[in-house]
């Protein structure tokens, strides 16, 4: 299929394996899908601890349902990427061990204390949703498809989530003053999962003609701020003084650029933010711990000319 | 041979199991199937499968999840009075549809 071909047709759910498509529309697919696919392992990465140290016996279950779910998450769009014939899969996971591999500025940063795992389960898995709410609509089918059952899940976090900030807010004095604290570190990093605001030049980008996005950074941040500043109000948090925010006579949101830490950003969008490379280590130390298992399973990457482990064997 | 077969109504959905079709190759069974199965519901696809190609597990041999209470990891058991965003009311909806299901089994 031509290009102008695919932006003429980009509509949901449009192309699927049984398409021709071209190297750019499925190159593009492959480096979306395979982010999206990491940063569902990396957040897993992040959380796991806290199945060890949550503080009843409610929460751990949950949390390990939780860590469960967002590997599966990973599984399902390492598939949806592989079926653009690009990359396969074990590349993507290679390269997620060796430092290649991109996934959300997030999930770059460590994560200490109970009351964070609210900020990531409410806060983030809430951004998450909004913006795969809208990948449902995107134009490779198999993405849309792994996107019904990722937002079939994703309703416990968000609620987990937010039933974990509840109990703080609602706790000792000491909670609510750490919860206030944690959510002043994450806020930023939080309203920057959505990237910089949109430019000119990026507004039209190659994603959103072939119907791969369907929603503008500016309009999800939009979205999700619209949705979560009240939340959190609500649950008496106070919303930090920088970045400055302004709500436009439409009802927008207008995010101070210049008060979020740009550099920072595109450090962690390299890999090389230096707090950040525990994580990065982490789970290529966890892919070498248990890389015994994938050899006694994967006998297709046997190199060729070796002899197939037989029945017998 | 029996070709089990599976269609697609529009572009975007799932291809779904709707019966099998006896024919001696692919070529006849996706025919078969076009007249069996697609000749009077709007169809945009349809797959043909060697049935032999099929792996099956069932419940005499598996215990399958989904039958025991796992409150825990359901929306609906977290209680609150916010509005929500719209796609987690609708995965909790989802989520309190599929916990019936697992009530009527
Ligand atoms: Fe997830
Ligand atoms: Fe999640």
């Amino acid at each position: 299929m031509e290009i102008d071909t695919v932006k003429e047709r980009a509509g949901p759910r449009e192309f699927s394996a049984a398409d021709e498509m071209p190297l750019e529309y499925r190159e593009a697919a492959t480096r979306m899908i395979e982010f999206h696919a990491n940063s569902e392992i990396m957040g897993a990465y992040l959380e796991r601890p806290f199945i060890r140290e949550a503080p009843s016996i409610d929460r751990k279950l949950a949390y390990s349902a939780k860590v469960q779910d967002e590997i599966g998450h990973g599984q399902l769009l390492y598939r949806a990427a592989e079926s653009l014939g690009v990359k396969t899969r074990e590349e993507m996971l290679d390269d997620l061990a060796n430092g290649k591999g991109k996934f959300l500025n997030c999930f770059h940063y460590p994560m200490k204390s109970w009351p964070e795992t609210a900020m990531i389960a409410f806060f983030v898995d809430g951004a998450a949703m909004r913006r795969q709410a809208t990948l449902r609509r995107t134009s490779w089918e198999p993405y849309a498809h792994a996107m019904d059952k990722v937002c079939f899940e994703e309703g416990f976090h968000v609620k987990h989530g937010e039933s974990i900030l509840a109990e703080l807010m609602t706790g000792s004095k000491k909670e609510q003053e750490m919860t206030q604290e944690v959510f002043e570190m994450w806020w930023p990093r939080i309203i920057q999962f959505f990237g910089p605001t949109d430019d000119k030049s990026t507004h039209h980008d190659f994603s959103a003609d072939v119907g791969l996005k369907t929603q503008s950074n500016d309009d999800l941040r939009n979205l999700f701020l619209r949705e979560y500043i009240p939340k959190a109000e609500k649950y008496g948090l106070e919303i930090p003084d920088e970045p400055r925010i302004r709500q436009r006579d439409d009802g927008t949101y207008e995010v101070e650029e210049g008060d979020l830490d740009w550099d920072e950003f595109f450090t962690i969008a390299k890999n090389e933010y230096e707090p950040g490379l525990g994580q990065i280590n982490g789970r290529k130390e966890a892919q070498k711990a248990v890389q015994w298992v994938r050899d006694t399973l994967e006998w297709e990457n046997v190199p060729e000319g070796t002899a197939k482990p037989q029945a017998a064997d | 041979m029996i070709w089990e077969v599976f269609r697609q109504e529009e572009q975007g959905d799932y291809h779904t199991h709707c019966g099998n079709v006896h024919a001696p190759d692919r070529e006849m069974a996706k025919q078969f199937a076009a007249i069996q199965h697609a000749r009077r519901k709007p169809t945009n696809s349809i797959w043909v499968v060697p049935k032999d190609e099929i792996g099956e597990l069932d419940a005499d041999e598996n215990s399958f999840g989904g039958v025991t209470d796992k409150s825990y990891r359901w929306a609906p058991t977290y209680k609150s009075d916010l509005d929500h965003a719209a796609e987690v009311i609708d995965s909790e909806g989802q989520q309190a549809e599929a916990e019936k299901q697992r009530g009527d089994a």
